[in-house]
C-alpha cells in the first residue's frame, strides 16, 4: 500500500529503521553479469558500515570474489542515497541518469510498480514511504579499498537498489552512463547486471547485531 | 618566577620611592612603572612578583594622596589588571577595589566630606555664597583644587579593566542595593562610569533570574540609550545586552519590543559599522536573539549576512579576531543550514588559513579549533574539505599545547572530523592520526582533557580496517581499561564507550585481548554501574563482544557466569529503555550461538525461581512503547526459536508456556515494520516446529 502525503508533511515520513540494514550487518550473494558473449556470476559480500536515516545516508563495502582477471577479491567503498522523499527522490538528478533512466531501472523491481504512477509525476516527492515494506536506494561506489585505480576495473556507474523488510534481501541493477552498455565492477560492457544479496548470519544459529555510536 | 639580584635592587628602589614621603618621588615612580607595564605582560608579571602592587594600592587609598597620585596609581592598577588574571588577583588582594569604587563618587558630597576629612584639598576657590534662612548659616560654594574628573575617569577605567576578568567581584542583581548602585553608574553623565555600569552587567549577570531582574528594573531601556553614546559606551552596551538576552525567552521578548522594535533595527544596522568590534558585538546580540527566537533567523539573508560578517572578522587582529571564531562556532552550532552557509562562504578555508598563521595566540587557536569542530560536526562535505586542506597536523600539534583549553579544543575538532564514516572506512585516522598523542592525553592531569581525548578516541577506534591493533600497541586499551575503573563517572562512561566502539566488528583475537585486559569481573561491575549511561555502554560492549562466530562468546561464561548474571539482573531491574535495549540485543546475540548459549539466555529470561508465576520480562519489553525494545526482544525470540537447532522444540514450548508466543501473535501488525516482519519470522519458526512434531 502506498500513501500520498496530504499537504505539507508534518510527521515522520522517513523510512523506518531496520535492524537487518543497520551498521555491521552483512549480506552475501551474487552479481550476475550477462553479455552476448557469456554469462558470469561473481560472489559478492556487502557489509553496512554507516547509516544515517535523517540524512538518507547509508555506506559500506562491497567485496567481489572470483572476479575474472583480478588476483584478489576486489573491495570497494560505496555510499548510498536512501529514497526517503525528503533527502532524495526516485529521480537521481546526477551521475548522468535521466528520469527515464531512473524509471526504467526502478521498474525492474516488482515492488516499485505501486509507486510508478506518482513517481512519473514528481519523482515520488509526495509519497509517504514511512510504512512501505521496501527501501529504495542508490549505491555509488566511491573508491577501491584494496586495489589501485589501475586495476582495470571501473566504478563509474551506480546501483539502483531495493531492500525488502520481509526477508532482508537486497536486489540491485547497475547503471553506467559511460558504457554503451551497463557494466559493473566493471570489466566488460554488459547489457544487464543484477545484484542479488541475502542477509547472512555468518554461520551462526540466528542473527546477531553489532553496533557503534559516534560521539 | 625567579628574580635576579638586579631586579631585586630595582624593586627595592621603586618600593622605597613609592613609600617615600615625598609626593614628587612617588609620582615619578608611579609614572615610570605605568609607562613600563603598558602592553607588556612580562613586565607586569615581573613587577607583580617583585611586590610592587601593594605600595601602589596604598597610594590610591592614602588620605595624603593628591589627585595626580590617585590618577596615576589608579591607572597603574588598571594596567596591572588589564588582560592578566594574576594582576587582577594582585590588585584585588591589596584592597584596591574599594578605593577605586570610592574614586567614582568623588563628585558626591559624601566624598567631599571624605576627602575633606582626609585633608587632601590643596586649593580652595570661593565661587559664591548662599544663605540658609532656617539654619541661619551662610553656605559657601567652593571649587576644590582636586581634579575630580581625572580621578573619576582613572578610577572607572581601572575598574573596567578589573571587570574584564573572571576574578572581579560579582554583583547579585536580585539584590535591590546592587540594582540601585548599577543605575547610579548607568545614569551617570560621566561616560566612563556609565560604560563601567555596562561592564559590570556583562561580568556579573549569570542567571536567568538576574537577567529578568535587570530587565524589570528598566536596564534594557537605559542600555539602548547608551547605544547612541560614544563608541566605548555603544560597545559596552551591546556586550551587556548580549548577556542579558542570552538564552532567555523573557528578556528577548521584552527587548524586541523596546521602542517598537527600532532598537533591534539599530543593532542590525550596527553590523555594518565601520568599527570591527562594534560589528562583532552587534552580531553576538543578533545571534543571541536568533537562538531564542528562531523566526528572527528564518530569513536566509540575515543568516548569510551574519556568517559573511564573521568570516570577514576572522582576519581582524587582536581581541576581535580572537573572539570571532567563538562567535562563529556559537552561530553554527547544531544548525546544519548555517554550517552549509558557512561552508559556502569559505569559512572553513579561512579558519584553516588562520590556524596555519604563525605565531597565533592560544585563545585564537582554541576558538578556531572549536569553530572548525562545529563546522565539521554534521556535514560530510565540511569534513571532506577539512581533510583535503591538510591541516590535521596542525590540530595534532595543538593536542600537545601547554594550555588545557587548546588541547580540549583540538580533541573536540578531531572528534567532529572523525565522524566521517567514509574516512573511517578508509582507515585514514588510524593511519594518519597520531593516535599515540591522543592516548597520551588519557594521562593528562585535567579530567576535562581526558574526557575530550576519549571523545575523539571513541570515534577513531571504530576503524573498519585491520589497523585497530595500532591502538593496542600504543597502550590504548590498557589506559581505557584503567579509566573504566575511575571514580569519575564521566571518565568511566567515555572509556567504556571507546571500548565498545573498539570492539565493533573486531577480530576474535582482538576481542579476547581486550577482555583479558578488562576482565570479566570489571565488565560485570560496569554493567551494574550506578550510572545508567554506563550500564548502556557496557551492555553494548558485551553485545559487540558476543557478535560474530568466534570463541570470544565463551569468555562471557567464565567466573561462574558473573557477566551473564549481571545482564540478567539489569534486564529485569533497569528502568531506562536504552539499558534494556542494549541488554536485550546482548541476549539476542548470545541466543544466536550454540545450544548452551541459547539455554543460558532462556535461563535469563525465564528463571526457574520465577516458578511460572511471574510474567517474563520479555513480555513487558514486547509490550513496550519503545519500538527499539520490541525489536531487540523479538530478535531474541527469533534466535531462540531458530530453525534446525537441536532443542528448538523444547524452547518454543517453554516460550509458549510463558505466554511469549501468545504475546507475539498479537503483534503481527505492529506499527513498526521491523518488529512486524520479525514477529512473522518468529511465528513461522514456531509453526514450522509444530508441524514437524
Amino acid at each position: 500500500m502506498v500513501f500520498l502525503m496530504q499537504g505539507p508533511s508534518t510527521g515522520n515520513t522517513l523510512p523506518p529503521a531496520c535492524t537487518l540494514l543497520s551498521v555491521g550487518q552483512a549480506f552475501a550473494g551474487t552479481q550476475n553479469v550477462s553479455s552476448l558473449q557469456k554469462d558470469e556470476a561473481w560472489r559478492v559480500n556487502v557489509r553496512i558500515q554507516g547509516c544515517d536515516l535523517d540524512h538518507g545516508y547509508l555506506c559500506g563495502t562491497m567485496e567481489a570474489l572470483n572476479v575474472p582477471m583480478a588476483d584478489t577479491p576486489v573491495v570497494t567503498f560505496w555510499e548510498g542515497e536512501i529514497v526517503d522523499t525528503k533527502n532524495y527522490t526516485f529521480f537521481t538528478g546526477k551521475w548522468e541518469a535521466t528520469p527515464d533512466d531512473d524509471i526504467r531501472h526502478w521498474s525492474k523491481f516488482p515492488s516499485f510498480s505501486a509507486l510508478l504512477s506518482q513517481v512519473e509525476v514528481d519523482g515520488g516527492k509526495s509519497l509517504d514511504l514511512s510504512n512501505y515494506p521496501h527501501i529504495f536506494m542508490r549505491w555509488k561506489e566511491q573508491y577501491f579499498v584494496n586495489v589501485g585505480v589501475d586495476c582495470g576495473l571501473t566504478i563509474a556507474g551506480f546501483y539502483y537498489v531495493c531492500f525488502s523488510f520481509s526477508d532482508g534481501s537486497i536486489n540491485g541493477f547497475y547503471y553506467d552512463p559511460n558504457s554503451s552498455d551497463e557494466s559493473v565492477l566493471h570489466r566488460t560492457c554488459s547489457p544487464f547486471q543484477k545484484l542479488e544479496l541475502k542477509s547472512t548470519n555468518e554461520g551462526r544459529s540466528g542473527f546477531s547485531f553489532s553496533s557503534y555510536q559516534l560521539q | 618566577m625567579p628574580v635576579s639580584s638586579s631586579s631585586s635592587s630595582q624593586s627595592q628602589d621603586l618600593i622605597s620611592k613609592l613609600t617615600s614621603t615625598d609626593p614628587q618621588l612617588k609620582l615619578k615612580a608611579l609614572r615610570a612603572i605605568k609607562n613600563q607595564i603598558i602592553g607588556n605582560k612580562t613586565k607586569k608579571l615581573s613587577y607583580i612578583n617583585l611586590g610592587i602592587v601593594p605600595p601602589i594600592v596604598q597610594i590610591l587609598g592614602s588620605s595624603s594622596s593628591d589627585s595626580s597620585l590617585i590618577v596615576n596609581s589608579a591607572a597603574a592598577i588598571g594596567s596591572f589588571a588589564c588582560g592578566v588574571d594574576v594582576g587582577v588577583k594582585a590588585v584585588l588582594d591589596c584592597g584596591a577595589y574599594q578605593y577605586l569604587i570610592q574614586t567614582l563618587s568623588s563628585e558626591d558630597e559624601k566624598i567631599y566630606d571624605y576627602n575633606w576629612a582626609r585633608g587632601s584639598f590643596i586649593k580652595l576657590e570661593i565661587l559664591g555664597f548662599d544663605y540658609d534662612m532656617e539654619r541661619g548659616v551662610v553656605l559657601v560654594k567652593l571649587e576644590l583644587g582636586f581634579d575630580y574628573n581625572l580621578v573619576v575617569d582613572a578610577g572607572a577605567r581601572a575598574l573596567r579593566m578589573i571587570f574584564q576578568s573572571k576574578f572581579a567581584p560579582k554583583y547579585d542583581f536580585v539584590n535591590e542595593k546592587s540594582i540601585n548602585f548599577l543605575f547610579s553608574l548607568l545614569n551617570n553623565e560621566n561616560e566612563n562610569i556609565a560604560e563601567l555600569g555596562a561592564c559590570i552587567i556583562t561580568h556579573s549577570c549569570e542567571t536567568s533570574t538576574e537577567q529578568k531582574a535587570l530587565c524589570e528594573a528598566g536596564v534594557l531601556q537605559r542600555l539602548t540609550t547608551l547605544l547612541g553614546g560614544s563608541l566605548n559606551q555603544r560597545d559596552a552596551s551591546l556586550e551587556s545586552l548580549a548577556v542579558i538576552l542570552k538564552n532567555n525567552m523573557d528578556t528577548v521578548a521584552k527587548f524586541v519590543t523596546v521602542d517598537s522594535g527600532k532598537v533591534l533595527s539599530a543593532i542590525t544596522e550596527l553590523t555594518k559599522d565601520r568599527f570591527p568590534r562594534t560589528r562583532l558585538l552587534a552580531c553576538i546580540c543578533l545571534i543571541g536573539i536568533g537562538q531564542i527566537s528562531p523566526c528572527f533567523m528564518e530569513d536566509m539573508r540575515i543568516k548569510t549576512k551574519l556568517v559573511l560578517i564573521l568570516v570577514e572578522l576572522l582576519e581582524e587582529p587582536d581581541r576581535v579576531g580572537d573572539e570571532t571564531p567563538f562567535v562563529l562556532a556559537d552561530l553554527v552550532t547544531t544548525k546544519e543550514d548555517l554550517q552549509k552557509i558557512a561552508f559556502d562562504s569559505n569559512a572553513l578555508d579561512k579558519l584553516c588559513i588562520c590556524l596555519c598563521k604563525s605565531p597565533i595566540n592560544p585563545k585564537r587557536t582554541e576558538g578556531i579549533l572549536l569553530a572548525l569542530a562545529e563546522l565539521c560536526s554534521k556535514l560530510e562535505i565540511c569534513r571532506s574539505r577539512f581533510l583535503s586542506l591538510q591541516v590535521l597536523n596542525m590540530v595534532t600539534d595543538a593536542l600537545k599545547h601547554d594550555l588545557s583549553e587548546v588541547r580540549i579544543a583540538a580533541c573536540i575538532c578531531i572528534r567532529s572530523v572523525t565522524r566521517s564514516v567514509k574516512s573511517l572506512s578508509a582507515g585514514r585516522f588510524m593511519n594518519e592520526m597520531p593516535v599515540t598523542t591522543l592516548v597520551q592525553l588519557l594521562h593528562d592531569s585535567f579530567i576535562t582533557v581526558q574526557v575530550a581525548a576519549l571523545g575523539a578516541i571513541s570515534n577513531i577506534v571504530v576503524d573498519f580496517t585491520t589497523h585497530k591493533s595500532i591502538f593496542i600497541e600504543c597502550g590504548g586499551v590498557t589506559q581505557l581499561v584503567e579509566l573504566s575503573k575511575s571514580m569519575d563517572s564521566t571518565l568511566r562512561l567515555n572509556s567504556v564507550w571507546a571500548l565498545r566502539n573498539l570492539m565493533f566488528l573486531a577480530g576474535n583475537n582482538f576481542k579476547e585481548g581486550i577482555l583479558e585486559e578488562l576482565t570479566a569481573s570489571t565488565l560485570a561491575s560496569l554493567i551494574c554501574d550506578p550510572e545508567p549511561p554506563i550500564q548502556e555502554q557496557a551492555l553494548a560492549l558485551l553485545r559487540n563482544l558476543v557478535d560474530g562466530c568466534g570463541d570470544s562468546i565463551n569468555h562471557v561464561f567464565v567466573e561462574d557466569g558473573l557477566v551473564i548474571g549481571a545482564v540478567g539482573r539489569q534486564v529485569w531491574s533497569a528502568s531506562e529503555s536504552e539499558v534494556c535495549v542494549q541488554g536485550m540485543f546482548a541476549l539476542a546475540n548470545l541466543a544466536a550461538g550454540s545450544e548452551v548459549h541459547k539455554e543460558v539466555v532462556m535461563h535469563c529470561l525465564l528463571p526457574p525461581q520465577a516458578g511460572g508465576c511471574t510474567q517474563s520480562v520479555i513480555i513487558k519489553f514486547l509490550q513496550a512503547n519503545d519500538s527499539r525494545l520490541r525489536t531487540a526482544s523479538i530478535w531474541c525470540v527469533v534466535n531462540l526459536s531458530y530453525r534446525g537447532c537441536f532443542d528448538s522444540y523444547s524452547r518454543i514450548e517453554r516460550l509458549r508456556t510463558a505466554g511469549i508466543v501468545s504475546q507475539i501473535k498479537t503483534m503481527v501488525n505492529d506499527p513498526c515494520l521491523d518488529v512486524k516482519y520479525r514477529v512473522r519470522t518468529a511465528l513461522e519458526q514456531c509453526m514450522a516446529c509444530d508441524n514437524s512434531t
